[in-house]
């Protein structure tokens, strides 16, 4: 039996890709058969996220209208066993797909792939509808912004509509110091409005940006980093592994800190 | 600024038993079906503890048109929650004709007569809505009666009661309790954040500076505008003053 999980958000720009692509990679570290579906018809990213794009021949539009067969469109991953990627059409739009077509293509999938990761595009329109439609677990990405938690509240709310019972989520690109400062919101108060189970909490860095640019998933380097190391938990997690809250807050609790903190209060 | 508190799903227990009552398609106005079907979604799980399982239910579908598959998908849903389909009653040829064929027992109406429409002309209030969910962004929730929530009111969540509203929670969206005009109801929750509060006419803003701690309060209607009160005081100073 097959995990299909899709990444999704409401709000764009929040790091659904990265978090799908790293994910991906992480998962298929420990040992699992992933595979990753791009549903971002018309917008697609994860390819070049992953640095296949040069390696992309057919695509999802090819195999639903039946110019190829399922493992054609299919690109495997040479850096990491067990990782392949169904690249989204760059040439169309949302519409071109189906629910039904979805739900097919991911049912021939899971025959095969011992977890399905759905990266879902941004808004609530049928893009999204399509990416939900097979899934049994969702992984909400917000950043800790309000514009960005209002919208993931509305998604968790479609996605209960949907009767998706296991929804976790990430909190991507915090930034420690400013939390402390208490400039940004704090991981409690994002959980304190959404009231979903938290998975993983993924530190602001720039490497990410670099690794990206260069579709080098963090996930994959030798020497990860921390917001490597917070991904591989978030894989673990998943697997069903109890592992610990990297403590991001510590580096940023100084002295000085303290005393600002108690002034303000 | 009377609102129409009518135009949702409602699930009703009488004294025939559980009744899934859907609005009838006037006033549902713009909603869509699957508008409908979300609200109905909600409403299932939200307040699934308040019947006996396994239940039946009578699916009181109005001048709704169900086709064989929308009526499926109701079934599907209600049985996730314990329930089963009982008996059909509808005012629409084809969705009787949907009905049969899909083996429920079924009642057509006449299209004039509808029974949960009759009643409810006077502005006498239904029974409270209990439910148990998270209101979050986007969802709106009607009914033409008092609502109690046991859970958040989120921000960009919307509640409209023709009666009272509780919050057994954070109440931080949109709270509009007596939206058929009557004055004299209240909105009390654990934690009042609210981004507005509407009682009949009046509305208010939470104030600009959020207060440092929160008690359970209470918001009710004076000649100057909405007031809000502490909850343990209110019955003091409100209720016993004025009688």
């Amino acid at each position: 039996m097959s995990r299909i999980i899709v990444i999704t958000s409401g709000k764009g720009g929040v790091g659904k890709t990265t978090v799908t692509a790293n994910l991906g990679a992480a998962i298929a570290k420990l040992g699992r058969q992933v595979a990753l579906i791009d549903a971002d018809f018309g917008l697609r990213n994860l390819d070049l996220l992953l640095g296949l794009e040069n390696r992309v021949v057919y695509t999802a539009i090819e195999v639903f209208a039946g110019q190829c067969r399922l493992e054609q469109a299919l690109v495997k991953d040479k850096r990491q066993e067990g990782l392949v990627l169904l690249p989204a059409a760059q040439s169309r739009n949302k519409e071109a797909v189906s629910p039904e077509q979805m739900k097919k293509l991911i049912a021939v999938l899971s025959q095969k792939y011992e977890y399905i990761l759905v990266d879902s595009p941004a808004g609530i329109e049928m893009g999204f509808r399509n990416a939900i439609i097979a899934a049994s677990e969702a992984l909400i990405v917000t950043t800790p912004e309000i514009a960005a938690v209002r919208d993931a509240d509305r998604v968790v709310g479609l996605l209960e509509a949907q009767g998706i019972k296991r929804i976790f989520l990430i909190v991507n690109r915090l930034k420690p110091a400013m939390v402390q400062a208490d400039q940004m919101m704090s991981v409690q108060d994002v959980q304190e409005i959404l009231a979903i189970p938290l998975i993983g909490v993924i530190p602001d860095d720039e490497r990410v940006i670099v690794s990206s640019n260069r579709g080098e998933p963090l996930a994959l380097a030798e020497n990860l980093t921390l917001p490597g190391i917070a991904i591989h938990n978030i894989a673990r997690r998943l697997e069903g592994d109890k592992v610990p809250f990297l403590d991001l807050m510590a580096e940023h609790d100084t002295l000085i800190n303290r005393i600002r903190r108690m002034f303000r209060s | 600024m009377a609102m129409d508190c009518q135009s949702q799903v409602r699930l009703k227990q009488t004294e025939e038993g559980l009744q899934l009552i859907l609005p009838s398609v006037e006033d549902m106005s713009d909603a869509s079906w699957s508008d409908l079907w979300q609200q109905f979604k909600h409403r299932c799980h939200g307040s699934d503890r308040f019947w006996q399982v396994p239940g039946t239910v009578h699916l009181m579908a109005g001048d709704q048109l169900l086709d064989g598959l929308k009526l499926q998908a109701i079934a599907d849903v209600l049985n996730d929650v314990g329930l089963r389909i009982s008996r059909v009653y509808t005012s629409r040829r084809q969705t009787a004709v949907a009905a049969a064929t899909a083996g429920y027992c079924v009642e057509q109406q006449s299209a004039t007569y509808s029974l949960h429409q009759t009643p409810e002309l006077s502005q006498e209030l239904t029974e409270p809505l209990y439910l148990q969910m998270t209101v979050r962004s986007g969802v709106e929730i009607r009914h033409p009666g008092t609502i109690v929530i046991l859970g958040d009111l989120n921000p960009g969540g919307t509640v409209i009661a023709a009666g009272d509203i509780f919050i057994w929670g954070r109440l931080r969206g949109v709270a509009h309790a007596g939206a058929d005009g009557n004055r004299s109801c209240r909105i009390m929750a654990l934690k009042m954040e609210p981004t507005q509060l509407r009682i009949a006419d009046a509305v208010a803003r939470a104030p600009e500076t959020p207060p440092i701690e929160f008690y359970p309060e209470v918001a009710y209607v004076t000649p100057q505008g909405i007031r809000i009160a502490r909850a343990a005081d209110f019955a003091k100073t409100q209720l016993l003053l004025n009688s």
